[in-house]
C-alpha cells in the first residue's frame, strides 16, 4: 500500500491528512512547533504512521509524495522577521519601494504610517545605468560601481540582495550583469533580480515584488534545506513538493529561485480543494470559505479553476505574483465583541488570539470574543470543544458578555450573544459580497463550501443573507487546506511585457515570447521535476485593455489561437470578458485594443488520491443522536430543545432535519430550523434551506446523486 | 416601534457595503485617469430627505459636496420625481462644489414612495469652458471655466431624453467624459438595486426608524468627540498668496471657531472678499473642506452619515474668497483646502494641541500637454508623483512621507514610472525624498520629494496652478518649517524659467528639464527633544543631514 500526505502548518496545529492508493483516508492534527516547524512536521508523520498500524520506517518507506504548504514566509512578512535585505537600483529612483506610489489607506487617520520598508533607505543603493522605454541602453552599466556597495553589504552584514532597474522589463541584460558579478562577489548571500521574479512593466510592482522575494529568501531557503534534511534523516525516499500561492505545487529547488511564491502557500489549498470537491458534486463553480481563529478567508472557483489576481497585498507589502483570489477579513472565533462611542455593537476585527484566547477557554482571557458568544447559544458543547481536549468555561464567559456589552446595551446575556452572533456573520457575508459581487459574479449560482473549525455552525447565516440555498461542509472540513494540497497540480506562471496596440502588434514576436515561456516551463516540469510530456498544458493569459483605458483585463486565450496568431477569437474573447466584469463591451464602437503583458501558465498534472466512498457498515441517522440540547434558533428568536448527533459515526446517505447540531471532534455544524441537510458518500454534509431543496438533486434510496448541474 | 439595537449595526455595515460597491464599480469602469486612477469621485446614499445614508469620499475633499446637491434636488422637483429618473448636475451656483465634478443622482422607490437616493460624483476631464479640462487661470466668470448644468432629468419615468443628453455633450469636448458619466449613471443603478432590495427585506417602518436610530447614535459620537475640546471661541489664519492677475497679492483667510458644549461653528466670515480671477472657493467646497481637516482630528471611525455632519455649523458668507458671488470663476476653489485647513489647525492648536497637525505641503501642480512623438497622438499628463510632498508632524507621530496635499491625503497615487515612460514621452530622471525636507520638530514633518523630468517632444505645453512657493508650511510648539515648493525649467541653451504659481508656459522645446521640488510637513515640538536615536536613524538613512542634526537638533554621532 502506498501514501501520499499532505501537511499544513498553522498558528496552532499542523494538520495532516494521509490517503493510501486504495483510498483510504487518514486524518490527524497535532501540535505546531513554531521555534522549528519542521519538528511538528515529523511529529505528525509519527504519529499518523501509528494510527496506519505500520511502523514508523515501514510507513515512511510506502509514502510516494509529501505535499506542504508552509507559513514561513507568509509570518516573516507579518512579523517582519526576514534576512536584512538590500536593494540595487537605478539611479534616481532610491525611494520608490518605501513610497508606495504615495498611499495612506486611511486618508482620515492622521495617526497611521508607512509600512516599514523591507529594504532600509541605506541599504538602498544606486548605481548610474538606465534603459529607455524601449530597452535601449542610455548610460550603460558598469560593475565597477558595485565594488563600494558590496563593501557596505559585507560591513552590514547584509543577508539578502535585490536587483531591479528601470525598464529592465524590456531589457534585461544590465541586471544580468549585476546579479553575475554580485554571485561571484557576495558568497553565501542570497542574490536575486527582477527579471528572474517579475519581468513585467510596472517598476513599483516589480521592485516590491523583488524585494518581498529577497526578504524571505534565504529563510525560506534555510527551511526547506532543513526539512529536506530532516527527511533524508527518516529516510524518505519519495518526493516533497511545497504548495505555491497560485495554488500549484514545485519541487524545493525551484522554490528556492523564487521564495516569494510562497507567500500564500497555506491559504491557496482551500480553492484547490474546493475545485476538486464541486466537480465531485458534479458543480463547476465554487466558493470555499474558511473561519479560523483569527480570520475568515474566502475565494472563488470558476470552471473547476481557481481565480488568481495579481493585485495581492500581504501586510500592505505589494506582491504582483499570480496568487489565488483570496479575500481576507479579521473574523474569526477569537474576534472580540466591543462597543464603540455610540454605543454600537462591534466585532472585530481585533482578536483575542489563540493565546488567552476567548473568555471561556479560561485562559485568563477577559474580553467576550464571538466562541464565548456561540457557546452560550448552545452551538459549542462545553464538554466537547476539540473532542474534549479543551473544557469550555461557561460561566465565565457569561459574565465577561454581562459585564463587558449587555449590561451597557441594556440587552440580556442571551440577547447580546445573538447579537454579537448575527453582526459577525453581516461581517462574514460582506467578505463574500466581496469576493463575489463585486468581481462580477453572482453568489447564488455557486456551491458554497465551509472550511475551518468555527465556520460551519456560522455559515448558514452568511448563506440566508446572501440568499444562498445550500452549503457544502466536507468530511475533512477542519484540515480541509492538508486535503488541497494533495489536490495540486505542479504550476509555473512565467510573464513577459510586452506594450503594443494590436494594429502594431508584430506576429513573429507575439509567437516567440510564448514559446519561449513554453521552454522554460517544459524545462521546469520535464527536467526538474519530472513530469511525463503528455500530462503538460499551456494556459496563455493576455493583459489586455481597451485603448485609453488604465485597468487591464487578465484574459485567459486559447493556446491554437495564440500559436495561430488567431487574433479574432481573441478579440472576441476580450470583448466577451470585459462585458462580464464591467457590464459593457466597446466591440460595436470598433475601439482599438491593446496589450500589456502576455503571460503563460504551464501546468504538470498531478496523480491525485482516490477518496473512498460508501461504508457497509451504515447505521441510520437516529442512532447517531447522542443527547438533546437548547439551542438559540435566529429564526425564533429563542432557545429550542434539539438534538445532537454525533457527526463522525458512519451515517453514509441519511438526511437529518434542523433544527440540531451535529458534532464532529474538529467542528460542528448548526441547523437552524430552516435547514435539512443530507450526508454524502463521502461522509460530507449538504446543508440546504427546507424550502429551497437544490436544484438537480436527487434523493434515491437514501443515497445522494447528483445530476450535472 | 422598537429599536433593535442590533439591527442599526447591521444597517450600518450594509450602508457602507454598498457605497464602497458603487465606488469599485466606478474605478473599474472610468476611462479618464482622474477618476479610475486618482479616484476623484464619491458615491452615497441619501434617505427621501436629502439625509445622507453613508458615502465613499475616496478623496476627502468630496465629503460634504453631495448632501447639498440632493436637498436643491428635492426642492426644485417636488412631487414630480418618478421611479426610472435620472437626473445630472454640476451647477456650483446651487450647491456644485467644482464645475467639473458632475454628480448624477437616482431616486429609489418602494412601492411606489421614494424612500432614497444613490448618487454618484466625479470629476469629469472636461466640461467645456475656454479651457480643455477646466483649469482656465485667466477666467474671471464662471462660464469662461465651464458648461453649466442645475439638475436636469437625463431620464425621466426610464425614457432616456436624448435631446437633453445631446445638448450637454454638444458643449464638452471629449467622447470619454460621456462613457464616464454613463458608468456613473450604472455605479448609482447598482446602489439603486442594493438599498431596495434593502428596504424591501425589513420593511419601511424598520428601515425608517432604525435609519434615525444609525444617525442619533453617530450623532452622539461626534457630540462626544466636540464635548472633549474645551469651551470657547479660537481664531486661526492663513494666506492664499497671488490670484493668477495680480503680482504679488495676497488674502487673508480666517477663521473663527467657537466651542460650546456639544456644538461647534466654523465662522470664516472674516476672511477676503473674493478675488477677480479663479482663485475663489464655493460654500459646498469650502465646508468639505472644514469638514475634512475636523474628521483628521477625532476617532476616524466615526460613520460618515447625517448624524455626522448635524453637530457641525458652517459660517462662509457668499461674496468671500471661499464662497464667490455669482458669477465668479471659482475652478481653483477645491485647492483652497491646505489654507482651510491651515486656518483651523492653526485656531483649535492651543485647545486641542495632540489632535492637530503641523503644515501640510500645499499642491503646487502641473499639467503636459502636447503631442506624443511614437503614437502621434494628443496626451494629457497631470504629473501627479511630482506634486506630493509630506504631511504636517503631530504629537507623537512623524508626518507621512510623500502623501500629497490633505484634500487628498494619499488618495491620490503617483504614476507608475515605466508606465509613464510608455504614456507621455517624458524621461524620468529623478523621484525621490528630498533630504532635510521634513520640517524639524520633536515629531519631523513628513518628507517632500525632488522630481526631474527630461520633456521630450517638440511643443509641449505646461499649466501650473498651486501655492506653497511663498511661505513654508508652518511648524508646531518649537517645530520648524519645512522649504518652500518650487517648479523650474531648464532648457537646453542654460537658460532657466521659474513660473509663476498660476500660469501656462507654452512651446516648450525638447529636451527641457523639468525640476519640482514638493516641500515636506512642519514640524511638531523643539527637536532638540526629539530622541537622539531617530535622529541618528534619519542620519543614517539620509533624509536628515548632519548638519542639521548638529545644528538643529543637537545631536552629533
Amino acid at each position: 500500500m502506498r501514501f501520499n500526505v499532505g501537511i499544513d502548518i498553522g498558528g496552532t496545529f499542523t494538520d495532516l491528512i494521509c490517503v493510501s492508493s486504495e483510498g483510504k483516508t487518514i486524518v490527524h492534527k497535532t501540535l505546531s512547533t513554531p521555534q522549528d516547524s519542521s519538528i511538528g512536521f515529523i511529529n505528525g508523520i509519527r504519529e499518523v504512521a501509528e494510527m496506519s498500524g505500520l511502523s514508523f520506517e515501514k510507513f515512511v518507506s510506502n509514502i510516494d509524495t509529501i505535499v506542504h504548504g508552509t507559513t514561513v514566509s507568509t509570518n516573516a512578512l507579518l512579523t517582519l522577521r526576514g534576512a536584512k535585505t538590500a536593494l540595487i537600483t537605478t539611479k534616481g529612483f532610491r525611494d520608490a519601494l518605501e513610497m508606495r506610489r504615495g498611499i495612506r489607506e486611511e486618508q482620515f487617520n492622521n495617526h497611521y504610517r508607512n509600512v516599514t520598508p523591507l529594504a532600509p533607505r541605506y541599504l538602498r543603493f544606486t548605481v548610474d545605468e538606465r534603459m529607455d522605454s524601449e530597452g535601449k541602453v542610455l548610460k550603460k552599466f558598469d560593475e565597477k560601481e558595485l565594488l563600494p556597495i558590496i563593501k557596505k553589504i559585507k560591513d552590514e552584514n547584509v543577508e539578502s540582495v535585490a536587483v531591479c532597474f528601470m525598464n529592465s522589463y524590456k531589457n534585461a541584460n544590465h541586471e544580468k550583469k549585476a546579479i553575475k558579478f554580485l554571485r561571484k562577489n557576495l558568497k553565501g548571500i542570497f542574490v536575486t533580480a527582477s527579471f528572474e521574479v517579475l519581468p513585467s512593466i510596472r517598476f513599483y510592482e516589480r521592485v516590491s515584488t523583488t524585494v518581498v522575494s529577497a526578504f524571505v529568501g534565504p529563510i525560506v531557503a534555510k527551511y526547506l534545506d532543513n526539512l529536506t534534511q530532516k527527511l533524508e534523516s527518516i529516510n524518505y525516499k519519495g518526493t516533497l513538493l511545497i504548495m505555491q500561492s497560485n495554488g500549484g505545487v514545485v519541487v524545493p529547488d525551484q522554490v528556492k529561485k523564487n521564495p516569494a511564491v510562497t507567500v500564500l502557500s497555506g491559504p491557496a489549498a482551500a480553492p484547490t480543494a474546493g475545485a476538486f470537491y464541486s466537480q465531485l458534486l458534479g458543480y463547476k463553480n465554487c466558493i470555499t470559505v474558511d473561519m479560523g481563529g483569527t480570520s475568515f478567508d474566502a475565494a472563488i472557483v470558476i470552471d473547476n479553476q481557481c481565480v488568481t489576481s495579481t493585485e495581492g497585498n500581504i501586510n500592505r507589502y505589494r506582491i504582483a505574483l499570480p496568487s489565488l483570489d483570496i479575500i481576507t477579513i479579521g473574523a474569526g472565533g477569537g474576534s472580540i465583541g466591543w462597543l464603540n462611542s455610540g454605543g454600537l455593537l462591534q466585532m472585530g476585527p481585533q482578536s483575542a488570539g489563540a493565546m488567552p484566547g476567548p473568555v471561556c477557554y479560561d485562559r485568563g482571557g477577559t474580553i467576550p470574543a464571538c466562541t464565548d458568544a456561540d457557546l452560550i447559544l448552545g452551538y459549542l458543547n462545553p464538554n466537547f470543544f476539540a473532542g474534549g481536549k479543551l473544557k469550555l468555561n461557561k460561566a465565565k464567559a457569561e459574565k465577561s458578555i454581562k459585564d463587558e456589552l449587555a449590561s451597557k446595551l441594556g440587552l440580556s446575556v442571551l440577547e447580546t450573544a445573538a447579537g454579537m452572533y448575527r453582526i459577525i456573520n453581516s461581517n462574514m457575508a460582506q467578505g463574500v459580497r466581496e469576493i463575489s459581487v463585486e468581481r462580477g459574479y453572482d453568489p447564488r449560482e455557486f456551491l458554497f463550501i465551509v472550511a475551518g473549525g468555527a465556520g460551519s455552525i456560522h455559515s448558514s447565516e452568511i448563506c440566508k443573507e446572501l440568499e444562498i440555498p445550500m452549503f457544502l461542509v466536507p468530511n475533512v472540513s477542519s484540515i480541509f487546506c492538508a486535503a488541497g494540497m494533495l489536490l495540486g497540480d505542479l504550476k509555473h506562471d512565467y510573464i513577459r511585457s510586452y506594450f503594443t496596440s494590436f494594429n502594431n502588434i508584430d506576429r513573429k514576436k507575439f509567437i516567440s515570447l510564448f514559446n519561449e515561456m513554453k521552454d522554460d516551463g517544459l524545462n521546469a516540469l520535464v527536467k526538474e521535476e519530472g513530469v511525463a510530456a503528455d500530462r503538460i498544458s499551456f494556459y496563455p493569459i493576455l493583459d489586455m485593455r481597451y485603448l485609453g483605458q488604465y485597468h487591464e483585463v487578465q484574459m485567459e486565450a486559447n493556446w491554437d489561437d495564440v500559436m495561430k496568431f488567431n487574433l479574432e477569437n481573441i478579440f472576441e474573447a476580450f470583448h466577451k470578458e470585459h462585458n462580464r466584469q464591467f457590464g459593457y463591451s466597446l466591440k460595436e464602437e470598433g475601439t482599438e485594443m491593446e496589450i500589456i503583458n502576455v503571460r503563460l501558465r504551464v501546468v504538470g498534472k498531478t496523480e491525485k488520491p482516490k477518496f473512498l466512498s460508501g461504508n457497509s457498515k451504515n447505521i441510520p441517522a437516529e442512532k447517531a443522536i447522542k443527547e438533546h440540547r437548547e439551542i438559540y434558533i435566529p429564526e425564533l428568536n429563542k432557545m429550542k430543545k434539539v438534538p445532537i448527533y454525533d457527526g463522525d459515526m458512519p451515517i453514509f446517505g441519511s438526511t437529518i432535519q434542523g433544527p440540531c447540531v451535529i458534532e464532529k471532534i474538529t467542528t460542528s455544524i448548526l441547523l437552524t430550523e430552516s435547514y435539512d441537510c443530507v450526508v454524502d458518500d463521502f461522509g460530507s454534509f449538504i446543508v440546504y434551506e427546507k424550502e429551497k431543496f437544490p436544484k438537480g438533486y436527487q434523493l434515491k434510496n437514501k443515497k445522494v446523486t447528483v445530476n450535472e448541474h | 416601534m422598537n429599536i433593535d439595537k442590533i439591527l442599526v449595526s447591521i444597517f450600518q455595515r450594509a450602508f457602507k457595503s454598498i457605497t464602497d460597491e458603487m465606488s469599485i464599480s466606478l474605478t473599474k469602469t472610468t476611462r479618464s485617469p482622474i477618476l479610475c486612477e486618482a479616484k476623484d469621485f464619491v458615491t452615497g446614499l441619501y434617505d427621501a430627505k436629502g439625509q445622507m445614508l453613508e458615502q465613499t469620499e475616496n478623496l476627502p475633499i468630496l465629503s460634504f459636496s453631495l448632501g447639498p446637491v440632493c436637498k436643491v434636488i428635492l426642492e426644485q422637483y417636488g412631487s414630480d420625481i418618478h421611479e426610472g429618473d435620472v437626473i445630472i448636475h454640476n451647477d456650483v451656483f446651487s450647491m456644485g462644489n467644482q464645475n467639473n465634478d458632475v454628480a448624477i443622482f437616482k431616486p429609489i422607490f418602494h412601492q411606489n414612495k421614494l424612500v432614497g437616493w444613490s448618487a454618484a460624483k466625479g470629476h469629469q476631464a472636461d466640461i467645456g469652458g475656454a479651457v480643455q479640462g477646466g483649469y482656465n487661470p485667466n477666467a474671471t466668470e464662471v462660464w469662461q471655466e465651464a458648461l453649466r448644468i442645475p439638475a436636469v432629468k437625463l431620464y425621466e419615468k426610464g425614457k432616456f431624453r436624448k435631446d437633453v443628453w445631446n445638448l450637454i455633450f454638444a458643449n464638452i469636448r471629449l467622447q470619454m467624459v460621456q462613457e464616464d458619466i454613463k458608468a456613473q449613471i450604472g455605479a448609482c443603478t447598482l446602489g439603486e438595486r442594493r438599498l431596495s432590495a434593502f428596504v424591501e427585506k425589513y420593511g419601511l417602518e424598520v428601515f425608517e426608524a432604525h435609519k434615525i436610530a444609525l444617525f442619533d447614535a453617530t450623532e452622539k459620537m461626534m457630540r462626544a468627540e466636540i464635548k472633549a475640546i474645551p469651551n470657547g471661541v479660537y481664531k486661526g489664519g492663513s494666506t492664499v498668496y497671488y490670484d493668477g492677475k495680480h503680482k504679488g497679492s495676497k488674502f487673508p483667510i480666517r477663521t473663527e471657531i467657537t466651542v460650546r458644549n456639544e456644538d461647534i461653528t466654523f465662522d470664516f466670515s472674516k476672511s477676503s472678499p473674493q478675488t477677480k480671477g479663479f482663485v475663489n472657493g464655493i460654500y459646498t467646497s469650502t465646508c468639505s473642506a472644514i469638514t475634512l481637516t475636523f474628521l483628521q482630528m477625532i476617532n476616524p471611525n466615526i460613520p460618515h452619515n447625517e448624524g455626522m455632519i448635524k453637530p457641525l455649523k458652517y459660517i462662509v458668507p457668499e461674496g468671500t474668497i471661499l464662497n464667490a458671488s455669482y458669477p465668479a470663476a471659482t475652478t481653483f476653489g477645491n485647492h483652497l483646502c491646505p489654507q482651510v485647513a491651515d486656518a483651523i489647525f492653526k485656531a483649535l492648536g492651543p485647545a486641542v494641541p495632540d489632535r492637530i497637525t503641523a503644515g501640510w505641503n500645499h499642491l503646487l501642480c502641473s499639467l503636459f500637454t502636447g503631442n506624443h512623438p511614437r503614437t502621434g497622438k494628443k496626451y494629457v499628463d497631470i504629473c501627479f508623483l511630482g506634486l506630493k510632498g509630506g504631511s504636517g508632524a503631530m504629537k507623537n507621530d512623524d508626518g507621512y512621507d510623500h502623501i500629497g496635499m490633505i484634500d487628498a491625503s494619499g488618495g491620490v497615487l503617483d504614476q507608475d514610472y515605466e508606465m509613464y515612460e510608455q504614456q507621455t514621452p517624458h524621461r524620468i530622471v529623478q523621484h525621490e525624498y528630498l533630504c532635510d525636507s521634513g520640517g524639524a520638530g520633536e515629531w519631523r514633518g513628513g518628507l517632500g520629494t525632488v522630481t526631474q523630468i527630461m520633456l521630450r517632444g517638440d511643443d509641449t505645453t505646461m499649466v501650473v496652478f498651486g501655492d506653497g512657493d511663498v511661505e513654508t508650511n508652518y511648524g508646531l510648539f518649537g517645530g520648524k518649517g519645512s522649504v518652500l515648493n518650487k517648479i523650474e525649467l531648464k532648457y537646453k541653451n542654460g537658460k532657466k524659467l521659474i513660473p509663476m504659481s498660476k500660469d501656462m508656459i507654452q512651446g516648450i522645446p525638447d529636451n527641457t528639464l523639468y525640476l519640482q521640488i514638493a516641500s515636506g510637513g512642519g514640524g511638531y515640538g523643539n527637536p532638540k527633544k526629539r530622541d537622539k536615536k531617530k535622529v541618528l536613524e534619519d542620519v543614517k538613512n539620509e533624509v536628515v543631514s548632519k548638519k542639521v542634526a548638529e545644528k538643529i537638533y543637537g545631536v552629533k554621532k
